[in-house]
Order: C-alpha cells, then sequence, then structure tokens
C-alpha cells in the first residue's frame, strides 16, 4: 500500500460554543478523487481549512505525504504541496490570467527587481497545456466565465507546486456543463498523479466524480466507502442519519384565481443595461410558477422588482387585485408578500444581530411583532424560537449571532422566518442553494404545503431539477427574456439546458410548450397537457 | 505567521471580546496610561529646574544603611494622578468629604453637557452614520435658546417662569439642533452627500454665523465680549443642593440620565431603533425588511442633532446664563465619549463622567502642583487615547473582518454571496 497523500488522525476544532470537529480521521490516496461529504455544519470546510492550514487543530495531527506536519499558516501548507481553491475565488478582477496565476510567487528578473513577465506568461502557457485547460493567458479575469475563473484557481494552486487540491463546493457557482468539465479536469489531474480532494453536499456529484467519498455528520467522520460500491440512498442516510426522501412528490392541486400578474415588466440594472426585458406573467393560488436560468440572466433584477427592491422602468405588478407597482418593500410586505432572498447573507440576515433580532426583520412595523412603535420582545423571543425548532436550525440557541450559523442552517432560518409569515405570494430565489439534501427535502415539503394551502410560489433557482420538480409552470429566462414557458413534467433536462443557453428548439418542444402569455389564457395543468 | 497575520488575528480577537473582556482592558488601558504618563512626568521633571524636588526617587534604607542613590525630580506623578482623579471629586477619600463641593460640581457639570453631545454622537454612529455636527448642532441649540429664552422672559417670573422657561428652552434647543441635524440628514438621504463632509462643513457656517449675528444685532450693548444680555436668574436651571456660583444644578443632571434611558430604550425596545440599528449594520437587509433608508437617515440624524441642541440648551441654561461665542469643544468630546462608550448609550453615561473628571481634574492639578496645563493635557490626551484606542481598533477590526472570519463556524461557507453580490463592506 502506498504512502497516503494526505492523512488526519484525530483532528479535533472547537470554536465558541460548537464542536465542529471531533477527532476526525482521513485517509487519502495518492491519485484518487477524494468527496467530502456532508450536511451544512457537518464540519468538513473546517476540517480541509485545518489542513490547509487557514485554521490550527485543538487536537490531532496532519501527515502530509508520509510526514508530520504543523501548518501555520497557508503559505506552509503551500510549500507542503497542498493548495486550496476557495468557495469564493481570490482572484484579482482586472488583472490577466497569467498574473493572476503567479501572483505572489512571480518569477523575476534583475535580481528581484521586476517581474518577468514573458516568463511567466510562458509557464503558465505551458502549465496550461500539460493539463489540457483551455485558457489565455492575457485575458482579463473579469472578462472570463466563472468555470474559467475556477480553472484558473486550479491553475494557480497548480504553479505553486500543489500535489493535493482541496476544493470547497467547486460546483456551487457552475452551470451543469461546466460541472461536466470540471469533472473532466479531476479526471485529467489525477492521471497525472495529483490528489483532489473536494467538498460537496451533493449527493450526484459525489458519486459521479470521485473514487472514495466520506460522510461526516456533526463533525464525526461517519463512513468512507467506495464510490462504486454504493448507492444514493445509502450515502444520504449516512449524511443524514436517517432515510432520506430523494424525490419530490408533487400532489395535484387546483390552481385558483391569479394572485400575481407582472405585465410588461422592463427593469435596467445599475449599470443601465436591460436586465429584464418586457416579461409578463401570472401566478395563480396554488401555484408554483418556476424561473429557470443561468444566474445572472435577469433573474435578480425581475425579483427585486417585484419584491419592491428595485423600481421597475415600466410594467405593472398586480398583488391580489391591487397594483403595487408603486408601492414600497414594507407595503408589499404589509400585502402578504414573502421573499427568500438569495443572498442571505447581505439580505435576509442581519449577520451582527441575534436570532431573536433577525425573527423579526420584515415583520417589526406590524402586529403581532410591535404594537404602536414598540416592539413585543417575548413574542419575538418566541417566535424565533419556534423558526428554529421548527425548521431545526443548529446551533438551537436564540441568542446566538446570525454571523455564528453555518450557510445551510441561516438558509433554514430565513426560509422558516418567511414561510411562518403566512404570505399569499412567496417569492423564493434560491431557496436551498448551499442547503444539504436532508433540509432540502423539508423546505420542498414546506414549498409543497403553502402551494397546497393557496399560496402562490415564484421560485427562481439556478437548481434545474429543484425547479423542475417543483413547479407547475417553468419560465425559462435568458438576457432577461422568457425564451419559453413550458411544462416541467414533459420537458428534458436537455432540452432545458438549450433553453438555457438561450437556443429555442426547433420543433419537439412543441408538445410541451404552454401558452407563452398565461396572463391572457390560463395555462393547461401538466398533466393536461 | 507573518505580522498581517498577527494584526488581524489581534484584531478578530478584540472584535470578538465580551462585556466584561471590555471593561477589563478599558481598566487595564488606564493603568497603563498612567504608567506612560508617570514615565512623561519623571523625565519633564528632569528636564526642568526647581529649588526643591517635589519628589524624590531613591531606595530603602532598613538597619540604617547608608544612602548611595537619590534622583530629585520637579513634579511628583503621585500627586499629578492624585490630583487629576482624587482632586476632581473634592477628595472623597479624606476625612470629612463634603459631596457638594465645588471641584466635584464642576465634574459633573461638564458630565451632564457630554452626556448630551455623547449620546448625539452614539445614536447617530448606531444608524451607521457619522456625525461630526454635533458641535454645530450644539452652538445652533445654544443659541436658539438664549433667544427664546430672552424673548419670552418677560411674559412670566418667578418659579411658575422656571417651570416653563426652561423647559421651553431645552424644547427650542431639541428643534434648532435637530433642524441643523437634519440638513446633512437629508443630503445624505436624498443627495448621496457625504455626512463627514457636509457635518465639517455646516460646523463652521454654524461658528460664523452665530459669530456674525453676537458680535453684531444679538450683542449685548453693555458687554465688550461677544454676548448676549443675560438671562434672568428664574430662566436658568435651578441649582439643586450644590451652590449657585459652580453652574450645575443635579436637575440637569437627572434630565441627563433619563435622556440616557430614553435613547437605550428608544434603540432597543422600539421599531425605529430596530430600523436605525438594522441599517447601521446592514443597509441591504435594512431594505430587504422593509426600512425606509432615506426616512430613517433623516430621521436618526434629527434626533442625533436634536440631542446636540439639548446639549447646547444646557449650556446656556445651566453654565453660562447667556450666549457667548467661543463655545468649548463639548460636541467633538462627544465624538470620544461615543467611542469610548461602544456608542451604547448606557456606556455614554460612564465614559462622559470620565472627561468630566478629567476636564475638572485638570484644574485641581494646576491648582495644587507646578506641573504646567500643556504637560496635564498631554496626560488627559494620553489616557483618553488609551481608553479609547481598543474600542477604536474594535470598530475597525468589524469594518475589516476577512472573508474566512464569516465562516469560523459556519462551516459550509456562505453560499449566499456565490454571485458575488455580497452587500456588506
Amino acid at each position: 500500500m502506498s504512502t497516503p497523500a494526505v492523512e488526519l488522525r484525530g483532528i479535533t476544532k472547537r470554536f465558541p460554543g460548537v464542536l465542529a470537529n471531533d477527532a476526525v480521521d482521513l485517509t487519502v490516496e495518492p491519485g484518487s478523487v477524494h468527496a467530502l461529504l456532508g450536511e451544512n455544519g457537518a464540519g468538513k470546510t473546517t476540517l480541509m481549512n485545518v489542513l490547509y492550514g487557514l485554521y490550527r487543530p485543538d487536537g490531532g495531527t496532519v501527515v502530509v505525504e508520509g510526514e508530520e506536519r504543523s501548518f501555520e499558516s497557508p503559505r506552509d501548507a503551500i510549500d507542503a504541496g497542498v493548495g486550496m481553491i476557495h468557495q469564493h475565488f481570490m482572484l484579482v478582477d482586472p488583472m490577466s490570467v497569467a498574473e493572476n496565476i503567479t501572483l505572489g510567487y512571480e518569477p523575476r528578473r534583475f535580481g528581484g527587481l521586476l517581474v518577468d513577465r514573458d516568463r511567466a506568461h510562458r509557464e503558465v502557457r505551458e502549465l496550461g497545456e500539460r493539463y489540457g485547460f483551455d485558457v489565455d493567458p492575457d485575458a482579463a479575469i473579469e472578462d472570463v466565465s466563472v468555470g474559467v475563473q475556477q480553472r484558473v484557481e486550479i491553475l494557480k494552486a497548480l504553479y505553486r507546486g500543489a500535489e493535493v487540491l482541496i476544493l470547497d463546493e467547486p460546483t456551487a457557482v457552475l452551470t451543469p456543463q461546466e460541472v461536466e468539465d470540471l469533472f473532466a479536469v479531476f479526471e485529467e489531474l489525477t492521471a497525472q498523479g495529483k490528489t483532489i480532494l473536494f467538498i460537496t453536499h451533493k449527493l450526484g456529484e459525489a458519486m459521479e466524480a470521485a473514487d472514495t467519498i466520506t460522510a461526516l455528520r456533526d463533525g464525526q467522520n461517519v463512513g468512507t466507502v467506495p464510490a462504486d460500491e454504493t448507492t444514493r440512498e445509502e450515502l444520504a442516510e449516512l449524511m443524514v442519519g436517517r432515510e432520506v426522501l430523494l424525490d419530490v412528490e408533487r400532489p395535484e392541486t387546483d390552481a385558483g384565481d391569479v394572485v400575481l400578474d407582472v405585465s410588461d415588466l422592463t427593469v435596467t440594472d445599475a449599470r443601465s443595461v436591460v436586465a429584464v426585458d418586457d416579461v409578463s406573467f401570472s401566478i395563480r393560488a396554488g401555484e408554483i410558477f418556476g424561473i429557470a436560468g443561468v444566474d445572472g440572466n435577469g433573474q435578480s433584477e425581475l425579483v427585486e422588482a417585484i419584491t419592491g427592491l428595485e423600481p421597475p422602468d415600466s410594467g405593472r405588478i398586480v398583488l391580489a387585485d391591487h397594483d403595487v407597482t408603486d408601492r414600497s418593500r414594507r407595503g408589499r410586505i404589509d400585502a402578504g408578500m414573502s421573499y427568500i432572498p438569495s443572498d442571505r447573507q447581505a439580505q435576509g440576515l442581519v449577520m451582527d444581530f441575534d436570532l431573536v433580532a433577525n425573527g423579526l426583520l420584515g415583520s417589526q412595523h406590524a402586529e403581532p411583532f410591535a404594537s404602536g412603535g414598540r416592539i413585543d420582545w417575548p413574542r419575538t423571543r418566541g417566535h424565533a424560537e419556534s423558526v428554529i425548532d421548527e425548521y431545526s436550525v443548529r446551533p438551537g440557541n436564540p441568542d446566538a449571532s446570525a454571523e455564528s450559523l453555518s450557510g445551510g442552517n441561516q438558509q433554514k432560518f430565513v426560509v422558516g422566518r418567511e414561510l411562518s409569515r403566512d404570505p399569499t405570494l412567496l417569492v423564493a430565489a434560491q431557496p436551498t442553494r448551499g442547503v444539504d439534501v436532508g433540509s432540502i427535502e423539508f423546505i420542498h415539503e414546506r414549498l409543497l404545503s403553502m402551494r397546497g394551502r393557496g399560496v402562490s410560489i415564484l421560485l427562481v433557482s439556478s437548481k434545474l431539477e429543484e425547479v423542475q420538480a417543483l413547479s407547475d409552470r417553468l419560465a425559462v429566462i435568458y438576457e432577461g427574456d422568457f425564451v419559453e414557458t413550458v411544462d416541467p413534467d414533459h420537458v428534458s433536462e436537455e432540452e432545458l439546458g438549450l433553453l438555457m443557453a438561450g437556443e429555442r428548439p426547433d420543433g419537439g418542444l412543441e408538445a410541451a410548450t404552454t401558452d407563452q402569455r398565461p396572463s391572457a389564457e390560463p395555462a393547461p395543468r401538466g398533466d393536461e397537457a | 505567521m507573518s505580522a498581517r497575520d498577527r494584526a488581524r488575528r489581534a484584531l478578530d480577537r478584540l472584535v470578538e471580546a465580551s462585556a466584561t473582556e471590555r471593561a477589563l482592558i478599558s481598566l487595564a488601558s488606564l493603568v497603563l496610561a498612567i504608567a506612560v504618563g508617570t514615565v512623561l512626568i519623571l523625565v519633564a521633571g528632569r528636564m526642568t529646574t526647581c529649588e526643591q524636588a517635589a519628589f524624590v526617587l531613591t531606595h530603602p534604607r532598613p538597619f540604617g544603611l547608608p544612602q548611595v542613590f537619590a534622583m530629585g525630580f520637579c513634579y511628583d506623578p503621585v500627586a499629578v494622578f492624585d490630583r487629576l482623579f482624587l482632586g476632581a471629586l473634592g477628595d472623597p477619600l479624606r476625612a470629612g468629604w463634603d459631596p457638594l463641593n465645588s471641584q466635584f460640581a464642576v465634574t459633573l457639570r461638564e458630565t451632564t453637557v457630554l452626556v448630551f453631545t455623547g449620546l448625539s454622537v452614539a445614536l447617530a454612529f448606531r444608524a451607521g452614520i457619522f456625525n461630526i455636527g454635533t458641535q454645530g448642532q450644539l452652538v445652533v441649540g445654544a443659541l436658539a435658546t438664549a433667544m427664546a429664552v430672552l424673548w419670552a422672559a418677560p411674559l412670566v417670573s418667578g418659579v411658575l417662569g422656571t417651570l416653563l422657561l426652561v423647559p421651553l428652552g431645552i424644547l427650542v434647543g431639541a428643534l434648532f439642533g435637530g433642524f441643523y441635524g437634519a440638513i446633512p440628514g437629508a443630503l445624505k438621504a436624498y443627495a448621496d452627500a457625504n455626512e463627514v463632509i457636509t457635518t465639517i462643513m455646516l460646523n463652521f457656517v454654524a461658528t460664523g454665523v452665530v459669530l456674525y449675528l453676537v458680535s453684531g444685532i444679538l450683542k449685548d450693548p453693555e458687554s465688550a465680549a461677544n454676548q448676549t444680555v443675560p438671562l434672568p436668574d428664574y430662566a436658568q436651571f435651578p441649582p439643586v443642593l450644590f451652590g449657585e456660583q459652580f453652574g450645575f444644578s443635579l436637575l440637569a443632571l437627572a434630565f441627563g440620565l433619563v435622556a440616557i434611558v430614553a435613547v437605550y430604550f428608544l434603540l432597543e425596545q422600539t421599531t425605529f431603533g430596530y430600523d436605525l440599528r438594522t441599517s447601521g449594520h446592514q443597509p441591504a437587509a435594512a431594505a430587504y425588511g422593509g426600512v425606509d433608508a432615506e426616512r430613517t437617515i433623516v430621521a436618526s440624524m434629527t434626533l442625533s442633532g436634536a440631542l446636540g441642541g439639548i446639549g447646547g440648551a444646557i449650556y446656556v441654561l445651566m453654565i453660562l446664563g447667556n450666549f457667548q461665542t467661543g463655545v468649548p469643544a463639548y460636541g467633538f468630546d462627544g465624538i470620544t465619549v461615543a467611542i469610548l462608550a461602544g456608542n451604547n448609550p448606557l456606556g455614554v453615561g460612564f465614559a462622559a463622567f470620565l472627561f468630566g473628571v478629567l476636564k475638572s481634574g485638570t484644574t485641581a492639578v494646576q491648582f495644587a502642583t507646578d506641573v504646567p496645563p500643556q504637560l496635564v493635557g498631554v496626560l488627559r490626551g494620553l489616557i483618553i487615547l488609551f481608553v479609547a484606542m481598543p474600542e477604536f481598533f474594535r470598530l475597525i477590526g468589524r469594518y475589516l473582518q476577512p472573508p474566512e472570519r464569516n465562516r469560523a463556524v459556519a462551516t459550509d461557507g456562505g453560499h449566499g454571496s456565490a454571485d458575488g453580490r455580497e452587500g456588506s463592506p
């Protein structure tokens, strides 16, 4: 048996009030792809940050290529051949690919006085060719796609001599096609002897890309299995600790009256670019209207215009027979609009506030939490406690600051708060982003039960399987316009993929395509089409 | 670990410090400031000449050992700090201490005005607004109070006069100060003008216009100084327990304490306070939560200005008894008081008291020792600097929080900003 590329022995890491890693053992074989699977808050990123020298463990040892190491900082880890690609890229936007890759490790000339640009350029090109990466060393980072930026990050780690590459949720920001490309890159890298460790909470990805999968739960290693000897169900159970229903059952309901009617909506963004171009649609009571598309095609502008955060340039928004186009955000909250924002850390939560105060956000102006301008804190606390309880937000301490929660638990809290408002319209933007399977199942169930109670739901998600499974009707947005509104039950993922790329397939989709102007005539439900 | 990482870790540590830790840090800073100050006093004492040493550094001489070393200093650090702190309270450790002494009155007098300016700055800070203009708001409020009370004084007199004129003066001070705060507030909210610049500029405007008025049409014709006619006694804060000559009224101090509690209540218990704090922490989240950003900015600046204006009213009705140009920098001291207090209204009371002690102690030191006033000023600055620095670095540390820190426990990181729209700085 060869020397493991990385061996973690009994790693323990504590944060105030939280045991993030509890004596975790992990062995990674050289030249393999190893997936670290776990729910939000299971301790995956903490463990990897320990390996990368960002955190010092409270106990345990890190062994890299047979040698015991104690990393003071990422610099030490890099010197030992461990590189990490963070979820948020650490790139300088206006600088070129080559400059970013060599940053901090530039080849120099004249005794270190000047950066040897030519050599940097040449080395980067050679590196790219060696691993079969198609990147232009001269392109500015801001001009290339997210997928390419990620590859630049990988090249940066390789340039610094990384033998072990850690990737934190590498697929979170990628389109399905880019995910495929990334996994091909994994194969190429391992073929050349590199070792890959990647963090994910998506079962399918772990199964597809990894050779070995280690599941973490509550900071503990709960099992390491070869990817080809396991099933999705087994993994889900390992990860969550109980059996999980992976498929969404969307029961039949009868859609009621039109609740939200959007007509001819046009929105320009901060750079005066038309982000939403003359969009019309309507949603009935008890209906989920999904919007699929690659991030950045006008979804966020559309959502902000509907929720009252950005004024539209033209068009009309009618909520339950009231024209709310000119109403403030507060006016729309009062009219029964709940909103799960895609950016929970900037919008959905005040990071420095505790959960009690965060549970009040959006409800602070009205009964039952405030009367006569005074806040009823005991009631607010009770509310936060019930959301924490019902949505199993961990740690279950209402006095914990939002900042101290993991991303998935933050999301659960926001979702719980917004659903508990008893809305007539729910706008859900990426409601399960960064949330683990167990919680996804739960959030999906809640969305469907809201639908069953007659709530209209506008669901925006970049997860295809999510919008497809939950929506009654599904619009595909591309460059600010709906390419097509389809019946999600009669469209394939490939067809959706093409639509998301702005291509309208000739024929073939006819059967699945519903009326493009549903406000003019209610669209037939999926099963009737 | 690089120096940068170390500095960052130290900042993080400060940001995470608990309330008790922060109190201990402040206390340690005070001790450290006194230690550094002692060295300064000794050095200064060697560099000057005097007939007799005020302080002699020597070793103990048990069993009649001969003295081999002794060094004299012109200034005695023990005496200086004794006067600075205990002197300001009128020697509480001495037998027969009377709490109603003149030094203590001066301490509380300064404390009272600083409570209002400190609250003014702290309130704006909590809304995420840096109000440097408390000084201007105080000046405008002070003059308006003096004019209103002078105008109304002939209509009433006696106890009834006090009961009507003092509240009237405070109300007018609050109104004018509030209006003067609302201007930069509106400029920020509706024209995106940086409040730091506008409030600084408006300070100059206030001082200049007031000087013009008080040296001209509002001037007391019988006085050589730029001041208004004196207010009648019944139009001023009545001294309670303390002698009239000290310019201090327990009523005003009590009013200050009420203001502290009121601001605390406003911030913590009301919807408006919630909106204000949310805007201060995270404007994007406030907008999401249905907070009208523009209105909140104008309202918080108006309130902040009103508190500054009340400070001005107290200055006129309690200390001066008329309006004079050359108003002390209460407004600017208010900024330090607010930082010292961590922008917590309850902390403002303590911070204002520390400031009051230092201000009043300065005169006590000058009275009792030969230490030059400049050196006392340096010591005072040193103490404030040392005590304020940890809070100041906390503010900076919050501002600079690296992305990793956000994930200290959030082990799966924030996917929220995966689309690169992290709203907070």
